[in-house]
């Protein structure tokens, strides 16, 4: 638990080095997970520059162990398995944020919806239990049918059946607490709905909201692996992390960098995503600071 | 509480029927139909067109969906176009694989997980919390089938004390079946133990920060009663709905790994019968997981208001 | 008072087992496991009809449960199977034959020769090679309970041939009902009279497959040889299980819990290798090709130059390295006729002798007056060998120049697609990618691939008028080395207007338990009579 705040006046003027200095020695958590991801984002944005090449077969390099010329040797086509992941993290980074973005985003709406107002919540329930039948397979085949496999395809697919869930948990918590005290008191001081809805409720979902997004991040990674596997995914050219898993699990015994690299990089990706949100959590809610 | 039920009851139905419609449609849409892949590589483009017109696949759409309502409401869902099976007894030869597993997989992890959590959130900012939340990391981002090949290699071939694969029907040989279910439950329960741990600790956290846990505090209530009566009831709707959603995707069927213990469960069914289009199946299945959700989440909601009396419905 | 949610649960599910138990405990008592043969196939029985599909998996599942008229021995001769004796007139035209005595299908009805028609009937209607036969046949109808006759217009050598062949489908005898039910559905009963009844209540669909030994089966007194003799049927039950994970399988193979892997990958039997208790063998010795087939009714490849650019592009070692890594088990083969087979011949393979060369495969394609449209290769996923085929495929025709893009699929959007004829623009395609048997390819006539009959054909439609001379005159061949000459010529033909392609040749490798023995190996199926263990 960092020092007090109380500071004398001169260092109000003091170079920004140590003002970001002190946010991170106060947001440890935030910081690091912030940092990697940061990392983690350049690097992928930077891979032309420094990967090296991702496409190219030459089986005569199969399933080659890491040495001087392949960081992270190669997989079963000769391609280099390092370039692989540097620029899976493109398409692995995208769908991961992008689908907890867009699923909390959607659902936290229409869950604070179905838990404040009794009308609405048995409609939007059940509409809710019955998305949650479809499978997302199926959804995906039937929407790469329709109109061509691509990476925002594969993002909808994935994303639809991850909404219900994320509604059922935001409304469990606005169920509980849209009785406390406080929320009557501001509904009968005439509290303006958005404001109620905006300030009351909404941040006591955020703590396992956010342990949410970060599962719902993670899971589509592996949900993609998975599509991708029974022909729905992304088009097979792109290297994602989820596809090299899913297509190097039968080179594990033989060749384990094959999945390994991948997953480490899947699993640096979740912890920073945790750690990103667990400092966020914790700066957001001053009662959690406030503990020590 | 009746009036509730029974309105929850109609609108149940109504739910089912739009899930069956939406998943007819994308089954319309998809590429490919049973008639194509049933005729078999020797067919001629007459042969395959005979073959449709007979499965009834030429009518339109909507009196497709037709016959196929009007039959399921007298109870009849069809059977499997390949090899001619009632759904409802393909589907009840795999029921009973998958709910073993789920079971299985909850009574480990979830008792494991709210331990961890509680303890997690209790020392939150210690080291312990730290490699509590890091196992719960590595839990939920290795993927099942490393975790499971790792597993077989040492407590079935190297050890010897596990099976390598199957299922064994519990009627069969009780001892058998539940050995069957040791790997696969944990390999499954790693992801669920992180993912409930996680939540209960979040939201531990958020309660324990509250005024009247400080108040109990004060008041010399020992720290356990603590946890147990006051934070975690607390903290329990959101637990729960995790637990919820845990068992709906376990009986929804986890693919990979039935897959990769050789379980027939309905993971397996569902995706077989897509590769295959196996319309009848694949229709049946998802109008019965429509409805074991719901009932599932009238459960959940049950148990809100046994947890925390504030809600009511 | 706190009912918890998982109590609950717990208590649906437990209701739940108990009302399965009442079905389970009466079900039959389980054989000893030294009497059960556990295997695990390839694919999924998904069809049980083997006259309707060419699945190999169906076929293993006829060979079980069905018996044939004929049978093909180890040397490639027909010999009588159900058939006591049989004559044919000095010209050829009328062939009469009579059935053994005590033949009975397992619902315990007799096998009678209206059986045998009707079953005929429906494998001439359906199979590649029954088609061209039939062409040819006036009538077959029965005399009596016990005998048929077949009469022909023009004399047709390859007939016993036919019947006894062992490659699909194969002419399996069936009920009368069964044969004669709609033509266009496929029968989804298993009443055979062969040495396995099939066990349709032990049997779980898309998990295990049941068949016990039938005690009222007489088997030929002769020994089992390849496809012919007495089927024997030593083990008690043989169970077919479907088991998609073959790390898995492998792990299972050596625990124990399975005796024989129909087929495992290079890289995974590294850990069965030097193991005394498993053993691995080269059960079709005539391997595995792989096709490439273009749609030749659709630019580029309507035009010959573009199909010859093929031949020069493609680099069978490469496609199969990907795959396979373990040069042991696998060869290119430039021959039309798979290689290994009796039909074998290097004639016009000079563009295969030059080895890869992408630069003459894009002259070639600018000389077709290629004009840079996207070329749709159909990738099918779920497929490891072809899944990598096709991307080394793209990779290979953008090099040459060509606007290559993959569509991937599963299987049954293939099989959906593959048969569009249209342009690219209204949903068809340019190229996929299959594979079949070598002894499959040795056979211009019962592989339906090898027709180049146009747009009437197999997909891809090919059409040359020479090519289909020579196939009727191969069928007209007196004997063996005139049929070896037209091979020869078919070839030199064939690579001159490339119907298809191949990608390389490999060999499945099978794992058995070291006490199971007395497997024959056939190209195109597994049988499972005269298999013992101890």
């Amino acid at each position: 638990m960092s020092a007090s705040t109380a500071k004398p006046a001169a260092t109000v003027a003091a170079p920004r080095r140590s003002a970001a200095g002190l946010f991170v020695r106060r947001h440890p958590t935030l910081a690091a997970g912030g940092g990697l991801i940061l990392a983690m984002l350049l690097a992928a944005l930077a891979a032309p520059l420094f990967a090296g090449d991702p496409v190219t077969m030459n089986p005569l390099n199969r399933l080659k162990p890491p040495s001087a010329e392949f960081w992270l040797g190669t997989d079963h086509l000769g391609r280099d398995v390092f370039a692989r992941v540097v620029y899976g993290a493109r398409v692995s980074l995208q769908v991961g944020i992008a689908v907890a973005v867009a699923a909390i985003g959607v659902g936290t709406l229409i869950g604070l919806v179905a838990g404040y107002f009794r009308g609405a919540d048995a409609p939007i329930t059940r509409a809710m239990d019955g998305m949650m039948a479809i499978p997302a397979i199926l959804l995906a085949i039937a929407m790469v049918a329709l109109t061509g496999a691509s990476v925002g395809i594969v993002i909808l697919a994935i994303m639809l059946p991850e909404i219900p869930r994320v509604v059922r948990l935001v409304r469990s918590v606005v169920l509980s607490v849209r009785e406390a005290p406080y929320v009557e008191a501001a509904r009968a001081g005439g509290t303006r709905l958005h404001v109620i809805l905006g300030r009351h409720i909404l941040p006591s979902t955020l703590a396992p909201l956010i342990v949410q997004a970060t599962y719902i991040c993670a899971a589509a990674i592996i949900v993609e692996s998975a599509l991708s596997f029974l022909g729905a995914g992304v088009p097979p050219e792109v290297p994602t992390w989820g596809s090299m898993i899913a297509q190097s699990r039968q080179y594990l015994p033989r060749a384990p960098w094959t999945v390994f690299a991948p997953g480490v990089a899947l699993a640096v990706t979740v912890l920073s995503v945790n750690l990103f949100g667990d400092g966020l959590r914790d700066w957001l809610d001053p009662r959690a600071a406030r503990r020590s | 509480m009746l009036s509730y039920m029974l309105r929850r009851a109609g609108s149940t139905a109504i739910v089912m029927l739009l899930v069956s419609l939406l998943v007819f449609l994308l089954l319309y849409l998809a590429p490919g139909d049973p008639a194509s892949v049933l005729a078999g590589d020797n067919a001629t483009p007459e042969q395959v067109a005979r073959l449709r017109a007979s499965l009834g696949l030429d009518d339109s759409a909507a009196v497709q969906f037709w016959h196929w309502i009007s039959r399921v409401l007298q109870g009849d869902l069809g059977a499997s176009i390949f090899s001619n099976e009632p759904v409802l007894q393909l589907m009840a030869q795999r029921a009973e694989a998958t709910l073993s597993l789920a079971l299985a997989t909850m009574t480990i992890a979830v008792p494991l997980a709210i331990l961890l959590g509680v303890t997690a959130a209790n020392r939150a900012g210690t080291l312990i919390d730290r490699v509590l939340m890091l196992f719960s990391v590595v839990g939920f981002s290795v993927p099942a089938f490393v975790v499971g090949y790792f597993l077989v290699w040492v407590f079935a071939m190297k050890l010897g004390l596990m099976p390598v694969q199957g299922y064994v029907p519990l009627a069969e040989d009780p001892a058998a079946w539940a050995r069957h279910l040791v790997l696969p439950a944990v390999t499954l329960g790693l992801t669920y133990t992180a993912l409930i741990a996680r939540i209960t600790r979040a939201t531990m956290i958020e309660v324990l920060s509250e005024d009247f846990i400080r108040t109990a505090r004060a008041k010399g209530v020992p720290m356990l009663r603590i946890l147990l009566r006051h934070a975690l009831r607390n903290a329990g709707v959101p637990i729960i709905t995790v637990i919820g959603i845990g068992i709906a995707l376990l009986i929804g069927g986890v693919v990979v790994t039935e897959t990769v213990f050789n379980i027939p469960g309905v993971g397996r069914l569902v995706v077989d019968a897509i590769a295959r289009r196996d319309y009848p199946v694949i229709q049946g299945v998802i109008l019965v997981f429509s409805g074991i959700y719901v009932l599932l989440n009238l459960a959940t909601d049950l148990s809100y208001t046994l947890i925390d009396p504030r809600i009511r419905y | 008072m706190n009912t918890s949610r998982r109590s609950i649960l717990q208590g649906v599910a437990g209701s739940s087992l108990l009302a399965a138990v009442p079905r389970l405990v009466t079900a039959q008592a389980q054989p000893a496991r030294a009497n059960v043969l556990r295997c695990v196939m390839h694919a999924d029985l998904a069809s049980l009809d083997p006259i309707a599909t060419t699945a190999t998996i169906t076929q293993i599942h006829g060979a079980m449960v069905y018996d044939t008229l004929f049978g093909h021995d180890e040397s490639g001769v027909a010999r009588p199977q159900m058939v006591a004796e049989h004559k044919v007139s000095p010209d050829g035209l009328t062939y009469e034959m009579t059935l053994r005595p005590g033949l009975e299908f397992h619902d315990g009805s007799k096998v009678t020769a209206r059986d045998c028609v009707a079953s005929i009937r429906r494998w001439g209607a359906r199979d590649g090679a029954g088609q061209h036969l039939f062409k040819e046949v006036a009538d077959v109808s029965a005399r009596g309970d016990n005998a048929f006759t077949i009469k022909l217009g023009k004399p047709y050598p390859a007939l016993l041939d036919w019947l006894g062949k062992s490659s699909p489908s194969i002419c399996f005898m069936m009920r009368e009902k069964d044969a004669t039910a709609d033509p266009t559905r496929p029968i989804t009963e298993a009443i055979g009279s062969g040495p396995y009844v099939f066990n349709r209540a032990e049997t779980r669909t898309g998990s295990q497959y049941v068949y016990d030994r039938n005690a009222r089966y007489t088997p030929r007194s002769e020994p089992a040889s390849g496809f012919a003799g007495g089927k024997v049927a030593r083990m008690q039950r043989v169970v077919l299980q479907n088991m998609p994970d073959e790390q898995t399988a492998i792990s299972a193979l050596l625990a124990g819990e399975v005796d024989f892997l129909e087929k495992t990958s290079p890289d995974l039997r590294t850990q069965l290798a030097g193991n005394s208790r498993v053993r691995l063998e080269v059960l079709n010795k005539t391997g595995q090709v792989g096709w490439l087939r273009m749609n030749h009714l659709q630019a580029p490849f309507n035009n010959v130059k573009a199909r010859q650019a093929m031949l020069h592009l493609i680099d069978q070692k490469a496609v199969m390295q990907a795959t396979f890594g373990d040069p042991t088990h696998y060869q290119a083969c430039a021959s039309l006729f798979g290689c290994g087979t009796t039909m074998e011949n290097d004639a016009n393979t000079a563009w295969f002798k030059g080895g890869q060369n992408i630069a003459r495969a894009g002259a070639l394609f600018k000389e077709a007056g290629y004009d840079g449209r996207p070329v749709i290769i159909m990738q099918q996923t779920t497929a490891p060998v072809l899944s990598n085929a096709c991307l080394l495929l793209a990779q290979w025709l953008r090099q040459a120049g060509v606007n290559a893009q993959l569509v991937p699929l599963d299987w049954a959007g293939i099989v959906a697609r593959r048969g569009n004829k249209g342009p690219v623009t209204e949903g068809g395609w340019n190229v996929f990618l299959t594979w079949a048997s070598g002894s499959a390819y040795n056979n211009p006539i019962t592989l339906a691939g090898h027709a180049a009959t146009g747009d009437k054909g197999w997909f891809g439609w090919p059409e040359d008028a020479r090519h289909e001379q020579l196939r009727s005159a191969w069928i007209a061949a007196a004997n063996l080395e005139a049929r070896r000459r037209v091979a020869r010529e078919m070839q030199e033909n064939a690579w001159n207007f490339v119907p298809h392609a191949y990608l390389g040749q490999w060999f499945d490798v099978a794992a058995f338990r070291s006490d199971v023995r007395g497997m024959i190996g056939l190209p195109d199926l597994v049988q499972f009579w005269n298999v013992t263990r101890g």
